[in-house]
C-alpha cells in the first residue's frame, strides 16, 4: 500500500492557508491544541505579524481513516510572495498534489494562478477548496465558478472548508488520501533527492529539507550535491520533520525529510540542488535548478561609521539563513563605507531591512533600489558591456553608448471597475500593454510588459491603493530592452551626493529632478547657511531649491523648574543629530536618502 | 541657600497655548491649602530646611485666585519649617484679579515682586489667547502696582503668534513699556501638543508663525527694550541691570529647590556626586488624597557628567554664559578638543563669544540657540 501523501498548498496571502493548516495539525494529532500557537508554520516572528509565509516549511502528520488505515502526510509550505517564485517552484516539484484554497469571499488572485499555473505544469493533483465559507460575505457559488473556470473541474469536486471552524476539515483529509496519487517508491534506484528548502542551525550547520525522488538515503551515508558538485559531507542526521525534528535511520523514495551533514553554508546547500550518494551517482540531478539571482539592489550603510563591521557581522548572519541575500562592499562620497546589497525583490529587501533593525539592533540608511543595468560603453573607440547595479556608477552620458533595462511581464488581476486606474498607472510607469482576459465575477486579468524599475518601488502600493486593495501582481522577468536612460544626480551646494543619484528615463527625469528637490527641500532640515538643492543630468543643471538658513531654533520656555522637560528635548535632538549623515557641511537625515519613495501619487 | 516653588493649580479658564498643569473647580481650594500646609510641614527638622530660604515663587495655574488669608496660612507653614532670608518672593498675578487691596494684602505678606500675566494688550489677541482679561484690566493692573506698594515686578509677554504682524507687537511694546517695567519675560509662542492651540495646528487649521517672522520679532524686541534700558539677561527674560529675576535664575545656576502642590518640580544636591529631581503627580485628587511618598514620582539622580552637561546648555540660555571654570570644579566636565574648535569656529562666526573661559552665546547666537546646544553637545 502507498500510505503517503505529499502535497503543498496554493492560496493567496489572507485566504486562510496558515490557518487551515493548523487544523490539519490539530485533527491528525501532530500537535495538541496547548502546543498551537496561532500559525505555527509561521514562526519566524516578522512572517507572524505580516502574516505571510516568507520561507516555505514543511511537517510530516499521521493521519488515521475512519477505516482505520493510517497515512502520512507531508505538507509543505509555499511562501506567498512574487519576490520567492523560485522557492515556491522547488516546493512544488516536491509533491504529487495541491490543495488550491480560494476564499469564499475574495476570489482567486494573481498570485494565485501563477502559482497553480506551475502546479498545472508539474502535473499536480489539484484539489481545490473554498475556505472560510463560514464568512458572512462569502459566495460560494459565485467563487466555485470561478476555481470551474480555471482548473476545468466539475463543481462537486471543490470541498468547503473553513479553517476557523473546522468545517469540512474531515472530508479534506479523506480527499487528499482518494485524489492525490501517492509517490513512485523507486527506492532501488541510484539516489536523488530534491532540496526544497534549507535552514542555517548556528550548530549543526545547513539543514536541508528534501524529498527523495527515487532511491534510498541511509544515516552515515557520504553524500554529493550534484549542481555546486560539492562532494564532502556525510548525512550525519537524516530524519522526518514533525514538529519537532525525529531521527531515522532511512528516507526511502517519496518520503520527505531533512538531512544533517554539519554542512558549513546555505551555499553548499542550495534550494534545488539534488543530493546524491558520493558512490553510485545518479546520472542527471533533477531539473529545474536555478541559481537565484537578486533583482533589486540597495545600499546599506551603518549610520554611524564605527558600526560597518558589525553591519557586516549581521549580513553574515542573515545571509547563513537567507542565500538569496547578497551583499559586497562599497564605499559611497556621502555615507562612507557600507554595502551593495542584492535582494529578490522588495518584499525581500523590507524584511532584510527590518530584520537588521529588529535582530540585529543595526541603525542603518539605505538607498534608494534600483534594478541592475547593462550598459555598453565606449572608451577610445572600444565598445565594451559594464553591469551597473548602483546609479552612482553609471558612467557619464557622454561615454555611454546604450543603456538596456531588464523588462517584466506583469498580471494583474483586478475587478472590471479599476480598468482604468491600472491602465493609467501601468502607462505612466511606461508599460506595453499586451492583452486582458475577463474572468468570471466582472473581473479581469491584464498583461503588461513593465520596465522593471517601474515596478521595484511604489507600483505595488499605488496598485493597491488605486483598486483598493482588490488588485492583486505577479510578474516574471522576460529581458533586458534598451532604454533612454540618463543619471539624475543630486547636488547639495554644489557638491554631488552620490548616495542621491538615480537612472530615469530620460522623459522624465525633469519632472522627477524638480520633485526630488523639492522633496529634499522637505526633509533636509534648515541649516545655519543656506542650502543649493540642485538636480542635474551630467553637467546640465535640471532643477533647483534653496534651503534658507536657519533663523530662529530657540525653545522659549525652560519651562520652570522643570528641567527635565528642556533635557530630554535636547536628548531628542541629540538622537536626530546623530541619526544624520553629514556631507560636507550639510545634515542630511536618513529619511532623505529615500526621497524619491516618498513622493506622493500625483507627484510621480 | 535654596528657593521654594509653589503650585497654585487653579484657573479660572484654559488659556489656549498653556499647557502647565491646573483645574477650574475652585471648591477644593480649601482642601487644597490645608494640603499643601501639611506638605510643607513634612520637612520640618529635615536636611531641606536646614538651608535658608532665599527665594518663594507662587506660580500656576493662577496664584491670585487665593485669597490672602490662604496665602498667609502657607507661609506661617513655611515660616514654621524652614529659616527665612527672603531676597525675592515673587507671585504670578492675573490682571483680572486685581483689586488694590488685594495687592497691598499680598504686599502685607512680604510678597515684593508681582509677575504680572498680561500676555498682550490686544483685545482680539487676547481672545485667541483665551486670556480671562480684557486690554483695560491688563492697564488698570500695571497702573495699580505702585499704589499697592509694588515697586518690583515683571510683566508676561507673548510674541510669535500666528498672523502676528510686527506692528502689533510694537503696539504691545509701546504700551508695556508706559509703565516701566523694570523686567519683563517675552515668550515666543510654543505650540504644544496638548492645548487648544496644539490640536488646532494638529488639525490644519491653524499654522504657526513662520520662524524669520519670529526671528524679526525677537530684533524688535531687543531693539526697543534695549533703548529703554532693558537688556536680553536670557532666552525670554529682559530687566534693567540689578532686576534680573532671582529664583528663576536659581534653576539655571543648579541651585537646591523644592517644589510644593500638584505637578511641581524639586532639585536637591545629594553630594559630590550628583544631585535629585523629582516632580510630584500633577492630579489633584491624587494630591488632595494619597500619602505624599506616593505623589514623587519620576525621581531622577543625576549624575555629574548629566549635571555638567545641563548647566552648559543652561548657561549658554543666558547672556552672563557659563565659565569652564565652574564646569570643570563644580561638574568635573572638560570639552573635548572637537568641542572647543567648535567653539573657536562659532566664535569666528560671530555666534558666541569665548572670553576669560567664560562661553556665552552673542544675539545672533542666542536666536539659534537649541541648535547650536545641539551641535556643540553631539561634539562630546
Amino acid at each position: 500500500m502507498n500510505n503517503i501523501r505529499n502535497f503543498c498548498i496554493i492560496a493567496h496571502i489572507d485566504h486562510g492557508k496558515s490557518t487551515l493548516a493548523d487544523r490539519l495539525l490539530e485533527k491528525t494529532g501532530t500537535i495538541t491544541e496547548r502546543e498551537m500557537q496561532a500559525q505555527v508554520l509561521d514562526d519566524m516572528d516578522l512572517e507572524r505579524e505580516r502574516g505571510i509565509t516568507i520561507k516555505s516549511h514543511a511537517i510530516r502528520m499521521d493521519y488515521k481513516r475512519p477505516n482505520g488505515e493510517t497515512y502520512i502526510f507531508n505538507l509543505i509550505d509555499t511562501p506567498g510572495h512574487v519576490d520567492f517564485a523560485y522557492e515556491v517552484s522547488r516546493a512544488l516539484k516536491a509533491c504529487e498534489g495541491a490543495l488550491l484554497i480560494v476564499d469564499a469571499a475574495q476570489g482567486i488572485e494573481a498570485q494565485t494562478i501563477s502559482n497553480l499555473y506551475q502546479a498545472i505544469d508539474q502535473n499536480l493533483e489539484i484539489v481545490p477548496v473554498l475556505n472560510k465559507i463560514d464568512l458572512p460575505g462569502a459566495d460560494p457559488e459565485g467563487i466555485s465558478q470561478q476555481i470551474v473556470d480555471l482548473i476545468g473541474c466539475e463543481p462537486d469536486e471543490i470541498l468547503k472548508v473553513s479553517g476557523k471552524t473546522g468545517e469540512g476539515v474531515e472530508e479534506l483529509m479523506e480527499a487528499i488520501v482518494e485524489r492525490i496519487p501517492g509517490p513512485k517508491r523507486e527506492a532501488e534506484k541510484p539516489l536523488r533527492a530534491l532540496i526544497f528548502d534549507s535552514i542555517f542551525n548556528t550548530y549543526r550547520g545547513s539543514i536541508a529539507y528534501v524529498r527523495v525522488m527515487e532511491g534510498t538515503l541511509r544515516k552515515g551515508d557520504s553524500i554529493y550535491f550534484m549542481e555546486t558538485q560539492i562532494d564532502e559531507y556525510d548525512a550525519e542526521e537524516i530524519g522526518y520533520l514533525k514538529l519537532k525534528k525525529e531521527p531515522t535511520d532511512k528516507l526511502e523514495a517519496g518520503e520527505v525529510g531533512y538531512v544533517i551533514g554539519s554542512v558549513k553554508s546555505l551555499q553548499d546547500a542550495r534550494v534545488g540542488d539534488t543530493i546524491t550518494h558520493s558512490k553510485n551517482r545518479a546520472t542527471e540531478p533533477i531539473p529545474g535548478y536555478k541559481e537565484v539571482k537578486p533583482m533589486v539592489f540597495s545600499g546599506i550603510y551603518p549610520t554611524n561609521a564605527e558600526d560597518f563591521e558589525d553591519l557586516r557581522g549581521a549580513l553574515e548572519k542573515l545571509q547563513l539563513n537567507d542565500a538569496s541575500l547578497q551583499y559586497q562592499p562599497e564605499t559611497s562620497k556621502a555615507l562612507g563605507f557600507g554595502f551593495r546589497t542584492g535582494f529578490l525583490g522588495l518584499l525581500h529587501m523590507e524584511i532584510v531591512q527590518e530584520r537588521l533593525d529588529r535582530e540585529f539592533n543595526m541603525d542603518i540608511i539605505t538607498t534608494v533600489p534600483n534594478v541592475k543595468y547593462e550598459v555598453v560603453v565606449s572608451h577610445k573607440g572600444e565598445e565594451f558591456k559594464k553591469l551597473v547595479d548602483n546609479p552612482s556608477e553609471m558612467p557619464d552620458a557622454g561615454k555611454v553608448e546604450t543603456v538596456f533595462e531588464p523588462y517584466i511581464k506583469a498580471s494583474i488581476i483586478t475587478p472590471a471597475d479599476y480598468i482604468g486606474p491600472i491602465m493609467k498607472l501601468c502607462q505612466d510607469r511606461r508599460g506595453v500593454y499586451i492583452n486582458q482576459l475577463f474572468m468570471q465575477n466582472n473581473r479581469v486579468e491584464i498583461i503588461y510588459e513593465l520596465p522593471m524599475a517601474e515596478v521595484v518601488f511604489d507600483f505595488y502600493d499605488k496598485l493597491k491603493s488605486g483598486t483598493r486593495g482588490y488588485a492583486s501582481l505577479d510578474y516574471e522577468f522576460i529581458e533586458y530592452r534598451k532604454g533612454d536612460l540618463v543619471r539624475l544626480d543630486i547636488l547639495l551646494n554644489g557638491e554631488p551626493v552620490d548616495a542621491l543619484s538615480s537612472i530615469t528615463h530620460r522623459d522624465k527625469a525633469y519632472e522627477q529632478g524638480r520633485k526630488i528637490c523639492g522633496k529634499l527641500k522637505e526633509l533636509i532640515p534648515r541649516q545655519q547657511y543656506e542650502v543649493a538643492v540642485q538636480a542635474a543630468i551630467g553637467s546640465r543643471v535640471i532643477a533647483r531649491d534653496t534651503i534658507r538658513a536657519l533663523k530662529k531654533d530657540v525653545t522659549a520656555k525652560c519651562y520652570g523648574g522643570d528641567i527635565t522637560r528642556k533635557r530630554k528635548l535636547i536628548e531628542k535632538q541629540k538622537e536626530g543629530k546623530k541619526r544624520m549623515k553629514q556631507v560636507g557641511s550639510v545634515d542630511i537625515p536618513q529619511e532623505a536618502f529615500l526621497a524619491v519613495l516618498s513622493m506622493d501619487e500625483d507627484d510621480r | 541657600m535654596s528657593g521654594i516653588y509653589l503650585h497654585i493649580p487653579f484657573c479660572k479658564q484654559a488659556c489656549s497655548y498653556c499647557d502647565f498643569y491646573f483645574v477650574t473647580r475652585q471648591e477644593i481650594r480649601k482642601d487644597f491649602v490645608n494640603r499643601i500646609c501639611e506638605e510643607i510641614d513634612r520637612y520640618a527638622a529635615t536636611r531641606y530646611s536646614e538651608e535658608p530660604v532665599k527665594t518663594i515663587y507662587l506660580g500656576g495655574g493662577t496664584p491670585s485666585l487665593l485669597e490672602v488669608g490662604e496665602i498667609e496660612r502657607i507661609f506661617i507653614h513655611i515660616e514654621k519649617v524652614f529659616r527665612l532670608e527672603p531676597e525675592e518672593i515673587t507671585m504670578e498675578i492675573n490682571p483680572d484679579d486685581v483689586t488694590v487691596d488685594y495687592l497691598k494684602g499680598l504686599r502685607s505678606l512680604g510678597i515684593d515682586r508681582a509677575s504680572m500675566g498680561i500676555q498682550s494688550f490686544d483685545a482680539d489677541r487676547l481672545i485667541f489667547m483665551n486670556r480671562a482679561h480684557t486690554p483695560d484690566e491688563a492697564r488698570f493692573s500695571l497702573e495699580v502696582l505702585s499704589r499697592a506698594g509694588f515697586r518690583i515686578f515683571t510683566t508676561d509677554l507673548i510674541y510669535g503668534n500666528p498672523g502676528q504682524e510686527t506692528e502689533e507687537l510694537e503696539a504691545d511694546i509701546d504700551q508695556l513699556l508706559a509703565f516701566d517695567p523694570p523686567h519683563i519675560s517675552a515668550y515666543a509662542l510654543t505650540i504644544e501638543p496638548r492645548t487648544r492651540l496644539g490640536k488646532q495646528v494638529e488639525l490644519g487649521r491653524l499654522n504657526p508663525a513662520d520662524d524669520d517672522l519670529v526671528s524679526d520679532h525677537i530684533d524688535l524686541l531687543n531693539e526697543k527694550l534695549s533703548a529703554n534700558g532693558i537688556y536680553r539677561y536670557e532666552v525670554s527674560n529682559y530687566s534693567k541691570p540689578g532686576f534680573e529675576a532671582v529664583h528663576n535664575g536659581s534653576y539655571w545656576r543648579h541651585e537646591n529647590y523644592l517644589g510644593f502642590g500638584p505637578s511641581s518640580h524639586s532639585f536637591w544636591w545629594d553630594d559630590e556626586k550628583g544631585a535629585s529631581r523629582w516632580k510630584s503627580e500633577n492630579n489633584i485628587n491624587l494630591y488632595l488624597s494619597e500619602p505624599f511618598e506616593e505623589l514623587y514620582m519620576e525621581k531622577e539622580n543625576l549624575p555629574m557628567d548629566e549635571l555638567g552637561e545641563e548647566r552648559l546648555f543652561l548657561g549658554l540660555r543666558t547672556s552672563a554664559g557659563v565659565s569652564l571654570d565652574e564646569l570643570h570644579n563644580r561638574y568635573d566636565y572638560q570639552l573635548s578638543a572637537r568641542q572647543r574648535e567648535w567653539i573657536s569656529q562659532k566664535k569666528d562666526e560671530g555666534l558666541l563669544q569665548f572670553d576669560k573661559q567664560i562661553i556665552a552665546l552673542t544675539g545672533d547666537g542666542v536666536k539659534i540657540a537649541d541648535h547650536l546646544i545641539v551641535e556643540l553637545l553631539t561634539r562630546k
